[in-house]
């Protein structure tokens, strides 16, 4: 479960091409990966290669444990990676923890977000580390 | 507009050149009104895009060399009208795609200028398709010599046609010339299943690339035979790719080029009945597993 003493955490984030939940749930990933917290190793998983047959993702997913981040309740991401690898350790919906009239319609360009929109970004990222914490505590 | 286009892109998490799919894909929608179809949501729910695909040309849009929308494309047997893949467009401008997904003023210029080339691809005014007028000034082959060998037969027009060893050949017309591939190399190829043609504008050298062909077997770059500029290239081929297997030098063209130096490039060509000479050759070799 860990490389050199770090834990893996796989993180599955939906597409967002179908709405603006999914460029905060993509964002708010790419923020966790990016961020630098010690004794973590995170993994994203391109959630169309793992769709289309990836089998190393697939894998992945089925060995360690993996969050999903979906942008809204058709929970793409989450049906995804339960139907093609198992259940998974954590999952988290932007719309759960945003309304959906707050966050907007219509697709969003990465370069066009609001102050909001990035202050969501920074909330929902704050929701996959609780979900990492969460799964480091029950070991 | 020419046509309904929907857009299917990568999703790009991973890599950058993955998010710049996704830019380009909304740029290209606003500026189209074209539709994006959620590579996920098209895998988790197809029916929601399945009118859309009937009715729409689909471009598909690659991050990187995973290639995982085509792939996906491939595994729905969706018939797809262009592909772009980011990566190599980064290539073709010098310009490297870094780890920062929060795509800066560089990322955005660069999503903005991929944009302009393909453009006017897709919009009506210089797309550069062929039109019903021009159609009728190359005429198809008066002649074809055949070499068979077992169950395979060859054909080679004689005359108007010259080839190059890479098995394109140039069909000329005063100063016009149109280009596609040879039987032999159709047959090798097998079943062609996607043609990339240069697009149109394109100044193409004499042995230069001049777009792709994948089929079941392979991808083959097509060596252009002639010095040119790229006026038209064939719809129908992008529509139904078979027309190179079942017609190559007909119905299968694939471009139409302005020739610029074209009395200079023969020099490096074969006439029919010379590459039939070269044909033979490459029959027996094959045959003899060289």
């Amino acid at each position: 479960m860990s490389e050199e003493g770090r834990l893996s955490v796989g993180l599955i984030s939906c597409s967002g091409e179908a709405c603006p939940g999914g460029t905060i749930s993509r964002l708010a990933t790419q923020k966790v990966l990016r961020s630098i917290r010690p004794g973590y190793n995170f993994v994203t998983i391109c959630l169309p290669l793992f769709m289309a047959g990836g089998e190393e993702e697939r894998n992945f997913a089925r060995d360690y444990p993996t969050i999903t981040i979906d942008g809204c309740e058709k929970c793409c991401a989450l049906k995804a990676t339960e139907a093609l690898s198992g259940p998974v350790s954590g999952k988290v919906v932007v719309t759960d923890l945003i309304a959906k009239e707050d966050i907007g319609e219509g697709t969003l360009s990465i370069r066009e977000l609001t102050g909001e929109q990035k202050a969501m970004v920074d909330h929902v990222a704050a929701a996959i580390l609780e979900q990492v914490t969460k799964i480091k505590q029950e070991g | 507009m020419a046509a309904k286009y929907v857009i299917l892109p990568c999703n790009g998490l991973d890599k950058e050149a993955g998010c710049l799919a996704r830019e380009l894909a909304l740029k290209m929608a606003a500026a189209m009104d074209g539709e994006i179809i959620c590579p996920v949501l098209y895998q988790t729910a197809p029916s929601r895009y399945a009118s859309l695909l009937q009715e729409g040309n689909l471009i598909v849009i690659d991050g990187c060399a995973t290639r995982c929308a085509s792939r996906i494309a491939a595994n729905n047997n969706l018939k797809i009208s262009r592909k772009i893949t980011m990566a190599e467009e980064a290539k073709k401008r010098d310009y490297n795609p870094g780890p920062d997904w929060r795509l800066g003023a560089g990322a955005a210029a660069f999503v903005e200028d991929v944009w302009r080339s393909w453009q006017p691809v897709f919009m009506e005014q210089g797309a550069g398709r062929a039109s019903e007028e021009n159609t009728g000034l190359f005429a198809g082959p008066v002649e074809y010599a055949i070499h068979r060998h077992d169950k395979f037969i060859f054909r080679v027009p004689l005359e108007g046609f010259y080839f190059n060893e890479n098995d394109c050949w140039v069909q000329v017309e005063g100063n016009r010339g149109r280009v596609g591939i040879s039987d032999y190399l159709q047959q090798n190829l097998s079943d062609i299943t996607f043609v990339t043609p240069p697009d149109p504008g394109t100044e193409v050298e004499q042995f230069g690339e001049m777009g792709t062909i994948e089929s079941a077997k392979a991808v083959y770059e097509l060596v252009s035979p002639v010095t040119g500029r790229v006026v038209a290239i064939n719809e129908a081929v992008l529509e139904a790719p078979e027309l190179i297997n079942e017609n190559p030098y007909e119905k299968g063209w694939i471009a139409e080029l302005e020739l610029t130096n074209f009395e200079a490039d023969r020099e490096f060509l074969l006439d029919g009945r010379r590459y039939l000479e070269v044909l033979k050759e490459k029959v027996a070799d094959f045959n003899a597993g060289k």
